[in-house]
This record gives structure tokens, sequence and C-alpha cells, in this order.
């Protein structure tokens, strides 16, 4: 990494050389489905469908299996890798979706400062709080933590301050959040292609997924590449009051350089940007609200020729817990414009619902079951598919995991 | 507790903050009799949990007796989520969890740091000065607790009923402090008894709601 200064990578070198062996923990977690769908052929396999299992992919399917690894090395750093495997042919079997290393030292005078270094999701998601990135709230999360799971990831260094004002006899923490990164230049490409998908399916960081038409010679996209050499930046804040509210805020820019073609995997340098809130308010008595809001641009340039696709979504989720149930149901709006025009090819508008209930009884096991509908507008379904713009995709779908855990 | 002749007693009352009201009532007896604390919220509801210590002013008495306490933790939660000790205590932080914790404490009274563990590797820390340790892990930021440490003779914590007993206090001037983790306002009452107080009863009652409880019940792979 370019970005690590001489400073970190020789108190990181220190570190390693000097850590003594220490337990590390680990996660194993797998997640079988069982689906009914009557979903258009899925974004995963080329199509205009915003579900993950389409009409072609029902009855017992592997949700996911993930492996996580949490290494401490010395007393102030540790390494965290996440590996998965979602069985739908992607290039490797198992790949990872984050890998990084953490440098956490103690807090002094309720000031703690936190780096990491490596390939991590941005802190955007307040739903996405469960291992793994996953939400605990629905199966499915909402079409901005689907998007984000499918094309944003840091693979950089980003710095962390928090002020634990919870410590000091206050109700508030306060937290500052800045990276700088690279390897995403292609992040904007699947909102041009197919818009937003609601789904689970993370991409892994050497994976691939799907494009808007087959193409025999490059059939997926490969999101994590760097083309131009621009670094990408994002600065945070959050803000908590006790364990009960939380809003986060965040600007995002990866800086990329539009004319830039990469003609290995065929695709631009997307030059994106967004801002994102969210609003997390839980009480006393189970009830959860999480509010979140995306609003961004990206843009390509072919010879000097740009265009641009602005994007923007919306979620609202509300959610009881009692005991170890929970119910949740979730609105989501989303639209895509490409150049202003709202009825042109790459443009889209949609929405969906989602209701979910899940049993958590312990430790090792979690059960789910979700009914999503989307309904969407998609002009590219009429030119890619001559298939109608308009599709209402729902699901019905049952998940049993197990999580075994542990350390070494 | 120590045995002392009780002359007619007075009351004086402060509040650190205008914004608290506490009520003392008295009964004289002319003998060392019991100290009964009773704290309510501002709701008028039982106010349980709350840490009440009362240091003797005049004549000095020396604190309680160091012990040996332990602040366990267990399913990512510290147990319990207060410990009362007197100065010069020791607290042993075992870990009963899988998983490592790294405890830390910044509180001017102590500070101190143990590096990510498990079971009890450690030895016990000792607490030398009086004040309010507030501990958490590292790694979990949703682990709080708190140890207080006190100087006074008696201490203890309000029970369900929002009561706290000291079955025979002597004569003398004390200092009586109420402390809750969830207080909106810090408060502290100094009570002098002069002589021959016979049951002595302390009502406070919050003027102002305490802070919500700490969520419970959230599946632990949950971040906070």
């Amino acid at each position: 990494m370019g970005l690590l200064t001489r400073t970190h990578a020789t108190w990181l070198c220190v570190c390693l050389i000097s850590t003594q062996a220490q337990a590390g923990d680990w996660e194993l977690a797998l997640d079988v489905r069982a689906v009914t769908s009557d979903g258009r052929e899925s974004f995963l396999d080329n199509g205009q469908g915003k579900l993950r299992f389409d009409e072609d992919h029902q009855g017992i399917q592997l949700g996911r299996l993930r492996a996580a690894w949490t290494q401490p090395l010395g007393e102030v750093f540790s390494a965290h890798v996440e590996a998965s495997t979602w069985d739908d042919d992607d290039k490797n079997p198992i790949d990872l979706t984050e890998a990084y290393i953490e440098y956490r030292p103690y807090p002094r005078a309720g000031v703690r400062s936190r780096l990491r270094l490596g390939a991590f999701y941005p802190p955007m998601s307040l739903e996405s709080r469960a291992v793994g990135w996953e939400t605990p709230y629905t199966i499915t999360p909402s079409a901005i933590s689907s998007w984000i799971g499918e094309e944003i990831r840091t693979v950089g260094l980003e710095g962390q301050i928090d002020w634990l004002g919870t410590r000091l006899g206050h109700s508030y923490d306060l937290q500052l959040t800045a990276a700088v990164f690279g390897w995403n230049d292609p992040a904007g490409t699947m909102l041009a292609n197919h818009g937003f998908a609601l789904h689970d399916r993370q991409t892994t960081l050497f994976g691939r997924v799907g494009a808007p038409q087959n193409d025999p010679d490059f059939p997926k996209k490969e999101l994590f590449h760097e083309i131009d050499d621009r670094p990408g930046y994002y600065v945070g804040a959050q803000a908590r009051y006790l364990d009960r509210a939380v809003l986060n805020l965040l600007h995002y820019d990866n800086r990329a350089d539009p004319t830039v073609e990469m003609p290995s995997i065929r695709d631009f340098a997307w030059l994106t940007k967004f801002d994102a809130a969210a609003l997390r308010i839980e009480t006393g008595n189970g009830w959860t609200a999480i509010l979140q809001a995306l609003d961004g641009e990206t843009y390509i340039a072919p010879n000097g020729f740009w265009i641009d696709w602005q994007f923007a979504s919306q979620s609202a989720l509300l959610a009881k817990r009692v005991g170890v149930h929970m119910v949740a149901v979730r609105f989501d709006a989303f639209e895509v414009v490409k150049r202003g025009d709202p009825t042109a090819s790459g443009s889209e508008d949609g929405d969906a619902w989602a209701l979910a209930y899940s049993f958590d009884p312990g430790k090792h096991w979690r059960f789910a079951l979700e009914w999503l509908r989307v309904e969407s507008d998609v002009p590219a379904r009429v030119e890619y598919l001559g298939e109608p713009a308009f599709a209402r995709e729902s699901k019905l779908e049952f998940s049993a995991r197990y999580l075994l855990s542990g350390s070494f | 507790m120590r045995e002392m002749s009780i002359p007619p007693s007075t009351i004086r009352l402060r509040c650190a903050t205008a914004a608290i009201t506490a009520l003392l009532g008295c009964t004289s007896l002319g003998h060392a009799g019991p100290l009964v604390v009773t704290a309510w919220k501002h709701d008028g509801k039982a106010l349980a949990g709350a840490v009440v210590t009362v240091e003797a002013e005049s004549p000095a008495l020396p604190s309680s007796p160091p012990e040996h306490a332990t602040m366990d933790q267990v399913n990512l939660t510290f147990v319990p989520d207060v410990l009362v000790v007197p100065v010069h205590s020791t607290v042993q932080f075992p870990n009963s969890d899988v998983i490592g914790h790294q405890v830390y404490s910044f509180s001017s009274a102590r500070r101190f740091q143990l590096p990510l563990y498990r079971g009890k590797p450690y030895p016990p820390v000792i607490f030398d000065e009086a004040g309010i340790v507030t501990l958490g892990c590292n790694i979990h930021d949703n682990m709080l607790a708190y140890i207080v440490v006190t100087r006074a003779p008696w201490f203890g914590r309000t029970d369900a009923s929002g009561k706290w007993t000291v079955p025979n206090l002597p004569a003398g001037r004390f200092r009586l402090r109420l402390w809750h983790p969830l207080l909106n306002e810090p408060l502290e009452v100094e009570r002098p008894i002069d002589a021959g107080a016979g049951e002595q009863r302390v009502e406070i009652r919050l003027s102002r709601s305490l802070r919500p409880a700490p969520l419970t019940g959230r599946p632990h792979s949950w971040d906070y």
C-alpha cells in the first residue's frame, strides 16, 4: 500500500515482530435458505432483476458460508479477516470481504484514536451491525446497504478519533472519521448498469458481480481496482446519545479520473461522490427505528464526453424486539437518473417493502423469515431484454443460520 | 459500627445543585440509633442501586478496612455494574467470557490498563484514592461499569425499595453522599448530628429524571 507512511509501517513491523503468541478468535457461520421467488433474472446473472434469488433460483439455497478470524498482534494491534462463499459461480469459490489491521490504543483523558489499514467497509450503515456486516433486522439489507456491500470497500487507511463522553459522566460520545483509499475506481458502474438492488450478496475483494448484458469476454464486473492512481477520501462524523441514539454522517469521493479506462477489465474509473446520513434510535422497550439517506452522483467521460448518473435512496425501518423474537418492517425508495433524463436507459425509479420475523434463541442459531417486494421502473429492461420497463418482484425467504465461535 | 452517646440532633442539608430536593426527618431518642436512607426518583418511584456513603466529620473516624473485591466480565457485561469499596481495597478483574477483554480506566482516582486477556492472568488492582472510577473495555465499547472508592466508614447501595440502612449510627457530624450512575446531576447531602440522635431518617427525592438505563438483551453479535 503506497498510502502507508513510513512511521506507520515502522510501528506495524515493531508490533508484528514483538508479538507474543496470543489467542485469536474465530467464527464460522453457515446460513441456509429456503426461497420462493418470482424475481426477474437476477443482476448477478447479468439480468435486470432486483433480487439475489430470482425465479430460477428457488428452493434450498446457500445463503452464505462465512469464516472470520481476529488475531491480536501485541497489545494494541489486531488483524481481522472475513472470508465467505456464496455458491454462485464467482471467480473464486471462497474470497475475502474484509481484511485489515487495526491499531486501537487505550483512551487517554476520554479521547481515543483508531487506525485501520486494509480493506473494510466505511462506517456508514447503522443496520449492518451484526457480525459479517449483516443486518440483524431482516435477511435482505436496505437498498443503500445492498449497494455499499456490492460496490464500496475502503482499501486504504482510515483514522478515527473518539471522544468518550459517556466515560466522563456525559450522555454523549462523538467520533470523527477520515480515510484515504484506492482500488475502488469502478464503484458506480453497477448503479449505472443495473441500478439499485436489494440483496445480501456482498462483493468479495477479488470477485465479480453481474454485468448489464451478456458479454462472452467480460461477463462480470470487477470492482476493486486502481485505475487512475488517484486516491479517494471520505470524512465522517458520528454522535451517540448513550446507547439509545446514533447519528452518522459521511461524505465520500473516490476522486476518480473518469477519462481513464482500464482495458483489462473493460471499465472506466467512475468518479463517484455521495453524502450519506443515518439515524438509529432504540428504546428501552425494544423498539428500533433506523432512517437512512444516500444522495450522490457518478460519472464517466469516454473520449472526454461526460455522462452523469444521479442516484438517491432513502430507507425507513421500524423493528420491535420482544426477548428472542423480533419483527421488522422496512420501506426503501431508490432512484437513478442518467443525464437528467429519468426515461433514459440507465435511469430507474423504484421502491421496496420488507417484512421480517427473526428468532434468535442463543449464540448459535438464528432463524428468520422475510417477505420482500420490489417495484421498479427500469428503461434498460426494454433496451437490453425486450421486456417491459416496470417489474414487480417478490420473494419469501427463510433463513437458518448456525454460528460457531471460539478461540485458538 | 461504632457505639457513641447520642446528643440531640440537628439537621442541616446542603445540595450541590439547587435542582435537587432532599427531605430529612429525625427523631431524637437520646442515644445512638439507626440511619435509614430512602431515595426516590423524580417520578416518586424508588431509586434502587444508588450508592450511599456516610463519612464522619466530627469526630474523625477511620474508613472501613480494605476489602478484596471482584469485578467479573460475563456475557460482555461487567458484573456488578457498580462496586463500592473502601480505599486501599484490591479488586480482581477476571474475564469469564470466551473472548478477550481489555479493561481500562482513565479516571483520575485510578488510571490503569489490563492488556487483552482471558481468565484471571493479572494480580488485583489496588485502589488507594477515593473517587469514582469508570471502567471500560477497549474492545467492546458498550461495556461500562463503575468502582466507587470511598473513605466512608459506612457505605452501601439502596435496595429495590430505595432504602439503605446503617443499623447503629453513633453521635457526631456526618456527611452523607448519594450517587447513581444514571444521575443527571451531582448530589451531595451534608448531615451534621450534634449528639443523642435516635433513628435518623433521610429521604431524598431527585428533582430531575435519571438518564435512560443501558439497553439489555440485545444479541451479543450486534455492535452497540
